[in-house]
């Protein structure tokens, strides 16, 4: 059993199971019931499901409580109060916080919380943050446009709220975030891992800085991509920086749901404030058992403002078969999340997670950090191109990282590819979320 | 059973904070500076209930 002084909580964090279940299904029957009580959609739409809040008296009963999708809020929040719809639970003069998704799949959806839930969000970042060995005495920099995606505002209180010290790295470029992390010798950042990685490539390239002598960071929190969950993209970072490197999942609707800490072994799910329950894709039925992939449906238990209750999130994960050595009784995740159940594309017709091809490509040394995968349609075929960049000083090694790509592609994913190198530099570089994997093919497909 | 007595002893502390400051917002007479610093600490207040008091119901 690890120390007691590891956890946020130890008593929530190493409940025993049978316990956390019974807590879990109490927590539920109250965000449910104050969704009924409170949201005109949620009473109408589990009115329309013949459901409230009496029929839930076990995680069977749970089961029956009707899904909400993305698209549905959507519809929602065409309504009034404006611009939260008829989602929302409490006056809208109770609202404090304003966020918003980034809209790259559809219109963004709007997310309301009041104070008291923006100090809950916050509380799921201390359960992050400590678990991840950050404490008071830690200089904590972020890296982040403070814009109104929700990102790493929930970053910036949780770690207030442990005691650290927050330095804003808010409208800086990326030259100027990097003299400032050695300026304030920060101990801590938190960012995408794409731009970790670009941000160790700036230091290198234009500055003449190598984060990992010249720099004090010895811890990084990543989130918003996979790479933190996949090992070739997360021992890039580390060894680029230094510091070890921990991810986290969290989403603008739901939060901040799940944290790997410091032991490494997966991510824990925090089933003290929100219900993960994972979802034959094709089938509905619920899995229960490790090492079967399946899509997230999540709970969110008091968060009040815009309640998140059995939300299809299209998250693909799969429960580890593991336990985490630091003795918390929070289930892991194997491998975080591995795509999306709208974005797991048949191409050519096998099914193609985009992780396979970053774990591929960040595998091989001569190759950059950036990658791009372009699927057109050629006739009645599916193409990919997979574009690259060798790192400067490797260009008489395209045939050897040719060789290693077309075998490690077709191990991985089972798919042949057009590989393109391109000049060291020239492929985008993204301060937020990545946006790689690009669909071209004909919208009917 | 130590655990569970502290467990339900700050849940009494804890209830009686939220008392305390709900009072305290009752007397105010409307002043925005302590209504709003009110709600503040009832916020943290709902946090130690999470934290704590919810403990109470599985132990």
């Amino acid at each position: 059993m690890a120390d007691n002084d590891i956890y946020w909580n130890p008593i929530l964090e190493t409940l025993p199971r049978e316990k956390l279940r019974v807590l879990q299904l109490k927590k539920f029957q109250r965000i449910f019931k104050w969704a009924y009580d409170n949201s005109p959609f949620y009473r109408e739409f589990y009115g329309n499901a013949g459901i409230e809040p009496g029929d839930i008296k076990t995680f069977d009963d749970i089961r029956k409580v009707p899904k909400v999708e993305k698209s549905l809020l959507r519809d929602i929040q065409t309504k009034e109060p404006f611009p939260y719809g008829t989602i929302l639970s409490v006056p809208i003069e109770n609202v404090t916080e304003y966020h918003q998704t980034s809209g790259t799949t559809g219109q963004p959806v709007y997310q309301a919380d009041t104070w008291q839930d923006w100090e809950w969000c916050a509380e799921t970042w201390a359960y992050i943050l400590y678990a991840q060995g950050y404490r008071n005495y830690d200089r904590v920099f972020i890296p982040f446009g403070y814009h109104t995606a929700i990102a790493y505002w929930m970053g910036h209180y949780g770690a207030e709220k442990l005691g650290c010290e927050v330095v804003p790295g808010g409208v800086l470029n990326t030259e100027a975030r990097i003299l400032k992390i050695q300026e304030v010798r920060a101990t801590a950042i938190m960012a995408t891992p794409t731009y970790i990685l670009g941000m160790a490539d700036t230091a290198r390239t234009k500055l003449g800085i190598d984060p990992a002598k010249d720099l004090n960071i010895q811890k990084i929190t990543v989130a918003g991509e996979p790479g933190g969950s996949i090992p070739t993209t997360k021992k890039r970072m580390e060894e680029a920086w230094g510091a070890k490197v921990y991810d986290h999942v969290g989403a603008t609707e739901f939060g901040a749901w799940s944290y790997e800490c410091t032991y490494q072994s997966g991510l824990h799910v925090n089933e003290a404030f929100f219900l993960v329950e994972i979802e034959d894709i094709d089938t509905g039925e619920l899995i229960t058992e490790p090492g079967r992939r399946g899509k997230m449906i999540i709970t969110t238990f008091d968060r009040q403002a815009q309640p998140c209750v059995r939300f299809d999130s299209k998250d693909i994960i799969e429960w580890s078969p593991d336990e985490c050595d630091c003795g918390r009784t929070f289930r892991l995740i194997k491998g975080g999340v591995v795509g999306r159940a709208d974005d797991i594309t048949k191409v050519k017709g096998v099914l193609l997670a985009p992780t396979s091809i970053e774990e591929v490509v960040r595998s091989i040394p001569q190759l950059g950090d950036e990658y791009e995968v372009l699927v057109t349609k050629k006739g009645d075929l599916d193409d990919i191109t997979l574009r690259l960049e060798l790192v400067p000083g490797q260009e008489d090694n395209t045939d050897a990282a040719r060789k290693v790509l077309v075998d490690q592609l077709r191990i991985k994913t089972g798919l042949g590819y057009n590989l393109e190198f391109h000049e060291y530099g020239s492929l985008p570089r993204y301060e937020l979320k990545a946006k790689r994997f690009k669909d071209m093919r004909p919208k009917e497909h | 059973m130590a655990e569970k007595s502290r467990i339900e002893e700050m849940a009494r502390k804890i209830s009686s904070i939220k008392q305390a400051t709900n009072e305290l917002k009752s007397m105010s007479g409307g002043i925005q500076a302590v209504d709003r610093n009110v709600d503040r600490i009832l916020a943290s207040v709902k946090m130690l209930e999470i934290n704590i008091s919810d403990l109470t119901e599985v132990l």
